[in-house]
């Protein structure tokens, strides 16, 4: 048996760097431990340029099943890459402030991104779970790293807990629908599970509500997103900029590769299903966020009910709808990247300013951030000219399209009462008296740039929205298009 | 041609952009140079668009496309005809004279660009209206023509008296253009596109489509609808109110856009409209009456005014109601003709009457003029020529546009025109009372203020320079146009008459053929009763202020409660101020309190706030930080999913 | 029903058995050693399915290995049972209600016929002298070598952050560096100091001193 290992050399590359990066940390003293910084961003600037370079055209499985390259794959990866690299790019300076600036901290993110790699392209149960497992272990690692930090440690341990609890559904839902298939392989079980697709299947219902659940949990949405309010909040900022984005894709991905290409023929059982958790997962996340005062935890509601938005995406049902959920991952990744990014570059050695108090009057000393919270905000609401709104805007449409009007109302309705949280920062920011006489911000240069940048891409990349949401329709169409 | 039509409101738009934006840095000179070019360049190419049009060279098309919504495309475009030509000149020419006035008597103002910039704005939005060839853009420009109207009202904005008037012809033209875009919508509706053309094409297939569960014609009620938001505009009885006010404005203001072209605009866009409102006889009607009744009872109230300004006010009320009673009548032509001429000889009084005003140190109460001829004589003679044309002498323009009316109404079949015919004849005497007693108080007698008098001196060539250019076109345009206009073909297309409607040509039909029409029309006019009446007003005005001044004020004494009606006028302010504005704030007031601060903000607005938040509250304590309250939720999520599912 | 059958329910009770009194029994020793049981039992389970291999990695590695470790924590660390059990007694009824609703949807569930010996016929028996061993190693290094390669990377990570987690210098504690107390030289140590000699001093002084 020829094993072929080209499509895989981007995956082989990250884990041979981090491994590299984990040796050379030995030799390295201290003070120089910048280079294991540096060969992190250049590893990942590296693979996002193979994965670039190589850009799939159709769609094909290697590896026996277990490794998918098509459309939809590079473009998440990418995407993965680009948000990892400017996780590590942001978080610099605050890790290094926390004495957090170990090898380990950049091989634990190197190890939770091939996780997520192989989870994206994951044909097959098993490399399905385990590219998971290597992510959230990374993770409960990244989220732990803070180890004098009774909350950060606390917030691993329900993180780890929790995980386990989720990975443990997954597996037995996993099971289930390997006793009724006799296979692993996602492209078999679908072949199958097509011919059993029938209301009274209750093995293939029990099996599904497992993997949803997990999924759910994974995404952290609304009744399994207990989690996500206490991690983020405890856990390093750094870490939670980590958290928070890309693994966000890598759980889009699973579930397109389990729900969408595994088990599409099941799509009007797990419909309702994420109708019910899209729906709490808008109210419960909307509702909560409003009671907050800190703005990570702020932002972890906020993140719960964007999950449930773009579950709206998916749970359509049609190509539409799958890529207007991948729009909606994109542009929420980069925005939450952009939010806690915020959080990020406004504290400093000693100083978290995660409190909402912290931002008042923040225009006044510094007019550019404050207009960088704005945009920021007003994306995550949803208000135009930004991507956030066509983000919005056309997973409502993908809803719409087929016939669910009253869950497109009950969308709007909460996205209003969103409006209320992110539009009250802006209102901390601008309108109030400041909080603190003078306050410093000891960014870097490359923080202040990327981040402005970051900001900057949601308004001004809206010229590119079409061909943004052409890629995304080509994406979906190499999955859906595959069978 | 279609890059002369999109220059002749743009040259007017970048004088107004630069002489507004740039003031400070161009200097006072800079600015006027900048419009005045402007919109002399505008004048030019209006010419040439006239004798273009002339010659036969229609055009319609669009420029630009702003949107397209659902099949309905929103056009910026150009209908350029014999009507727009018309109306282009005679703007242009105007605003053109006006901006000149404006060096001399604006010359001490320190808002002397701003007020450059808004004149030329003014002359570009209005342009912008009687060039559309779609409904759209016409509102456009109805709304930029009321908004400059509002800023110059206003344009003293530390005077109390000035920030009232536009705040109130803000309020009233407010009423009005609620009805236009009423009507306009009503158009969208029925006909499914705003383009005149299409409209036009179409209005015959639905002269008889009425309202669902109704008798009335669609086509009445759109046509309603829009002159209402002329009523508005051009300053009806009973939304005439803003008119007289306006003029705490400054003068080249009231004339150029209070009284030859914004308040035209009505009166245009009606006549633009004629293929519609000559479909509903009612609406006809209903434009019949209200003209008639603003023409006579608006002359009456100038008979007791004694601010200068205020007369030529009430004037041009009652004129517009010639105007809107030549409409009324389907006598289109007449109304535009009319239009024209009034647009020279009022912007000639009121260019004089400020040549006056300045003269005397802003003074505007007659009770104090008196014996200016001596001092003033190009104003004196400019002016009696422009109240020569205005009462209708024969042989000056007002007369062949007036008399026209006069008898088209004769003519028309109209249930309404008898009473038109009789309001606008017994009109003719009124008018000329006021004119002549404007005249003789001003000009004749004695000075009644002499240390005034003593100081007044003639005006610099800058304003006596347009009223003699505006002298001019006041004695001679009826001559020109009269035979063309109302009898010859001279606007084509562009203004639709029913045959049974054409009482302009039933008018021709007593023209003796071969002999010219203006000839025939002063021969003919100078025994009938109009011009009699005239002739009695101007004897009695000069019997009554000349030869035994006290008679007035014997007369005022006598017909006390008549002279406090007119002196009030009508008392419909009070009425307007009794009972739609307090009501309005009553109203207002209750839905305030009641309906906002109680049920919308109460109960709505902070009512689901308050339950939001509060539910927040509440929720947020499933978050207690234990994680096997956090598994246990976990769980019963599974199992709820899993026996929902599983059951159904 | 055939002895392997037998076997099969014997020992599948006893591991339900075991796993039930891991969670409910008081005492953590005995927790993990009933931990133990069932980690037996299950390997017992998969011998009567022929994975002898995989049954003998199970009790060598988590008996043999893992639960060693894991009693060696218990007992040293001093584990409050009282407030471990705290809120035990009142979660109870619901939770136990929960569990035994899923536990009998579950098991309606998988009863229903989607599985058994009709869906899928049961495998052929392997010769005598077959080697699951090498077959396993066969498919881990062919057809499985992503996921195995993929386990290996979980446990670097595994590994690399147990030490990211709990290695690190404390300041105060005093522990020895033998190869520094082993280059050691006596001039580190020790100063000779020459002085003249005095004379012999004062009392005061000397209590000074």
């Amino acid at each position: 048996m020829e094993l072929n290992i080209q499509p895989i050399l981007p995956e082989i590359f990250i884990c041979a760097m981090a491994c590299v990066i984990l040796v050379l940390d030995l030799y390295l003293k201290p003070e120089r431990r910048t280079i294991a910084y540096v060969l992190t961003v250049m590893t990942l600037l590296v693979a996002a340029g193979l994965y670039w370079q190589d850009f799939a055209t159709g769609s094909a499985v290697y590896l026996n099943g277990m490794f998918i390259k098509d459309r939809f794959s590079d473009v998440v990866k990418i995407a993965i890459c680009l948000l990892s690299l400017l996780v590590f790019v942001y978080s610099r300076e605050y890790i290094k402030a926390r004495d957090l600036f170990l090898s380990e901290y950049f091989v634990l993110g190197l190890f939770a991104v091939l996780g997520m790699m192989v989870m994206v392209s994951a044909g097959h149960f098993l490399a399905l779970y385990l590219g998971l497992e290597l992510l959230s272990l990374s993770l409960y690692a990244m989220v732990a790293f803070q180890r004098d930090s009774s909350v950060a440690t606390e917030a691993a341990m329900k993180y780890f807990v929790l995980g386990a609890l989720g990975s443990a559904m997954l597996l037995y839902g996993m099971s289930i629908i390997y006793g009724l298939t006799g296979s692993l392989d996602i492209s078999v079980v679908r072949g199958i599970v097509a011919a059993q697709a029938a209301p009274d299947n209750v093995i293939l219902v029990l099996g599904l509500v497992f993997i949803l659940v997990s999924l759910a949990f994974k995404i952290g949405a609304v009744p399994f997103h207990m989690w996500v309010p206490d991690v983020y909040h405890g856990a390093p900022t750094s870490s939670t900029l980590f958290v928070s984005t890309a693994p966000k894709l890598a759980g889009f991905a699973i579930i397109i590769r389990l729900l969408v290409g595994g088990l599409e023929d099941l799509h009007f059982m797990w419909r309702d299903m994420l109708i019910v958790l899209a729906v709490l997962s808008m109210l419960l996340g909307n509702l909560i966020a409003i009671a907050q005062t800190n703005l990570k935890r702020m932002l972890a509601y906020s993140a719960i009910s964007h999950m449930g938005f773009m579950l709206l995406g998916i749970l359509a049902g049609t190509p539409n709808g799958y890529s207007a959920g991948l729009f909606y991952g994109l542009v929420y990744t980069f925005m939450g990247l952009g939010g806690f990014g915020i959080v990020v570059l406004l504290s400093r050695a000693g100083y978290e300013a995660d409190e909402l108090d912290d931002l008042r009057g923040l225009n006044q000393s510094h007019p550019w951030y404050a207009f960088l919270i704005l945009i920021f905000m007003f994306s995550m609401a949803g208000v135009p000219p930004t991507l956030g709104f066509f983000a919005k805007l056309s997973v409502i449409q993908a809803v719409i399209d087929v016939e669910l009007t009253w869950l497109a109302v009950i969308a709007v309705l909460f996205t209003v009462i969103g409006a209320f949280y992110y539009l009250r920062v802006i209102k901390l920011v601008y309108f109030d008296p400041p909080a603190v006489a003078a306050r410093e911000i000891s960014a870097t240069a490359d923080l202040r740039v990327l981040l402005s940048a970051n900001a900057v891409a949601l308004v001004l990349l809206l010229p590119m929205v079409g061909p943004i949401q052409e890629m995304c329709t080509q994406a979906i169409a190499s999955v859906v298009g595959a069978f | 041609m279609e890059t002369i039509y999109l220059l002749t409101p743009l040259a007017c738009l970048v004088g107004a952009i630069v002489a507004g934006l740039f003031g400070k840095r161009i200097g006072r000179t800079g600015a006027h140079r900048v419009t005045i070019s402007g919109v002399a360049i505008a004048f030019l190419l209006s010419v040439i668009v006239f004798v273009d049009v002339m010659n036969g060279n229609l055009f319609n098309g669009p420029v630009y496309t702003w949107a397209v919504s659902e099949g309905t495309v929103y056009q910026i475009g150009f209908l350029i005809d014999e009507l727009t030509a018309v109306m282009m000149v005679v703007v242009t020419f105007v605003s053109f004279m006006v901006h000149i006035y404006t060096i001399g008597y604006m010359e001490e103002d320190p808002g002397y660009q701003r007020f450059f910039s808004y004149i030329a704005l003014f002359t570009f939005s209005m342009l912008m209206l009687v060039m559309s060839n779609n409904f759209l853009q016409l509102f456009f420009g109805w709304e930029a023509v009321g908004l400059v109207s509002y800023l110059l009202i206003g344009f003293w904005f530390k005077k109390d008296t000035a920030i009232a008037a536009n705040l109130k012809a803000f309020l009233v033209n407010r009423v009005g253009d609620l009805g236009f875009l009423l009507g306009i919508g009503g158009v969208l509706y029925l006909f499914g596109t705003l383009d005149y053309a299409d409209v036009f094409a179409a209005a015959p297939d639905f002269a008889g489509e009425t309202m669902p569960g109704t008798e009335t014609l669609w086509m009445t009620l759109i046509c309603l609808l829009l002159f209402v938001g002329a009523m508005g505009k051009s300053a009806q009885v009973p939304l005439h109110v803003w008119l007289p006010d306006s003029m705490e404005g400054p003068t080249p203001i009231s004339a150029l856009i209070h009284a030859a072209t914004m308040v035209t605009a009505g009166i245009f866009m009606v006549a633009r409209m004629s293929p519609l409102f000559e479909l509903s006889d009612t609406a006809l009607n209903f434009v019949l009456v209200i003209g008639a009744i603003t023409a006579f009872f608006m002359a009456l109230v100038g008979l007791v005014q004694n601010d200068i300004k205020r007369v030529i006010a009430y004037s041009t009320l009652s004129q517009l109601g010639y105007m809107t009673v030549a409409l009324g009548a389907s006598a289109y032509a007449a109304g535009i003709f009319h239009l024209g001429t009034h647009a020279f000889f009022k912007a000639l009084l009121f260019l004089a009457a400020g040549s006056v005003i300045i003269a005397l140190h802003h003074e505007q109460d007659m009770r104090h003029m008196g014996g200016l001829r001596r001092v003033m004589p190009i104003t004196w003679i400019t002016m009696i020529i422009g109240t020569l044309a205005l009462i209708g002498t024969p042989g000056f323009s007002g007369f062949f546009s007036k008399d026209a009316i006069i008898e088209a109404v004769h003519y028309s079949q109209q249930p309404a025109a008898k009473f038109a015919h009789i309001a606008l004849t017994a009109g003719t005497f009124v008018t000329a009372f006021y004119s002549w007693r404007l005249i003789f108080l001003t000009f004749h007698g004695e000075p009644r203020d002499r240390e005034k008098f003593d100081h007044a001196k003639e005006s610099p060539w800058v304003v006596t320079l347009p009223l003699i250019l505006l002298a001019i076109p006041s004695v001679i345009v009826g001559w020109i146009f009269v035979e063309p206009m109302l009898f010859g073909d001279f606007f084509g297309s562009s203004i639709v008459v029913r045959p049974e409607h054409d009482t302009l040509a039933r008018l021709a039909e007593h023209n003796d053929p071969g002999h010219g029409a203006a000839w025939q029309m002063v021969a003919h006019g100078i025994l009938a009763l109009p011009v009699l009446l005239t002739a009695l007003g101007t004897v009695l005005a000069w019997i009554m202020y000349i030869v035994r001044p006290d008679l007035p004020g014997k007369l005022a004494g006598r017909f006390s409660a008549i002279y406090k009606i007119l002196l009030n006028k009508y008392g419909i302010d009070e009425f307007n101020e009794f009972f739609f504005a307090r009501g309005g704030r009553n109203i207002g007031n209750f839905f305030w309190r009641i309906g906002d601060v109680k049920l919308i903000d109460g109960i709505m607005v902070n009512g689901t706030a308050r339950v939001v938040g509060w539910v927040s509250s509440v929720v947020r304590h499933i978050q207690t930080g234990y994680v096997y309250h956090y598994a246990f939720a976990m769980i019963i999520g599974l199992f709820v999913l899993m026996t929902w599912f599983l059951s159904s | 029903m055939t002895f392997t059958q037998l076997a099969f329910y014997f020992f599948a009770t006893v591991l339900i058995f075991a796993a039930a009194m891991v969670v409910s029994i008081r005492n953590p020793v005995k927790a993990a050693l009933f931990l133990v049981l069932a980690f037996f039992s299950a390997a017992c389970v998969w011998i009567t399915l022929e994975a002898e291999f995989l049954a003998i990695v199970l009790v060598l590695v988590y008996v043999g290995a893992v639960m060693v470790l894991f009693l060696f924590v218990v007992m040293m660390l001093d584990i409050n049972l009282a407030r471990m059990r705290e809120g035990f007694g009142e979660y109870l009824p619901i939770g136990g209600l929960i569990a035994v609703l899923m536990v009998l949807e579950i098991a309606i569930v998988l009863t229903s016929g989607g599985f058994g010996e009709e869906q899928f016929p049961r495998p052929e028996g392997h010769p005598a002298g077959f080697s699951d061993t090498k077959e396993l190693g066969r498919l881990i290094y062919t057809a499985y070598v992503y996921p195995f390669e993929l386990a290996a990377v979980i446990l670097l990570v595994a590994i690399v952050a147990a030490i990211a987690l709990t290695l690190r210098k404390r300041p105060d504690t005093k522990y020895l560096d033998p190869a520094r107390q082993v280059t050691v030289k006596k001039a580190d140590r020790l100063r000779v100091v020459k002085m003249p000699a005095e004379k012999r001093a004062d009392r005061t002084t000397e209590g000074e001193a």
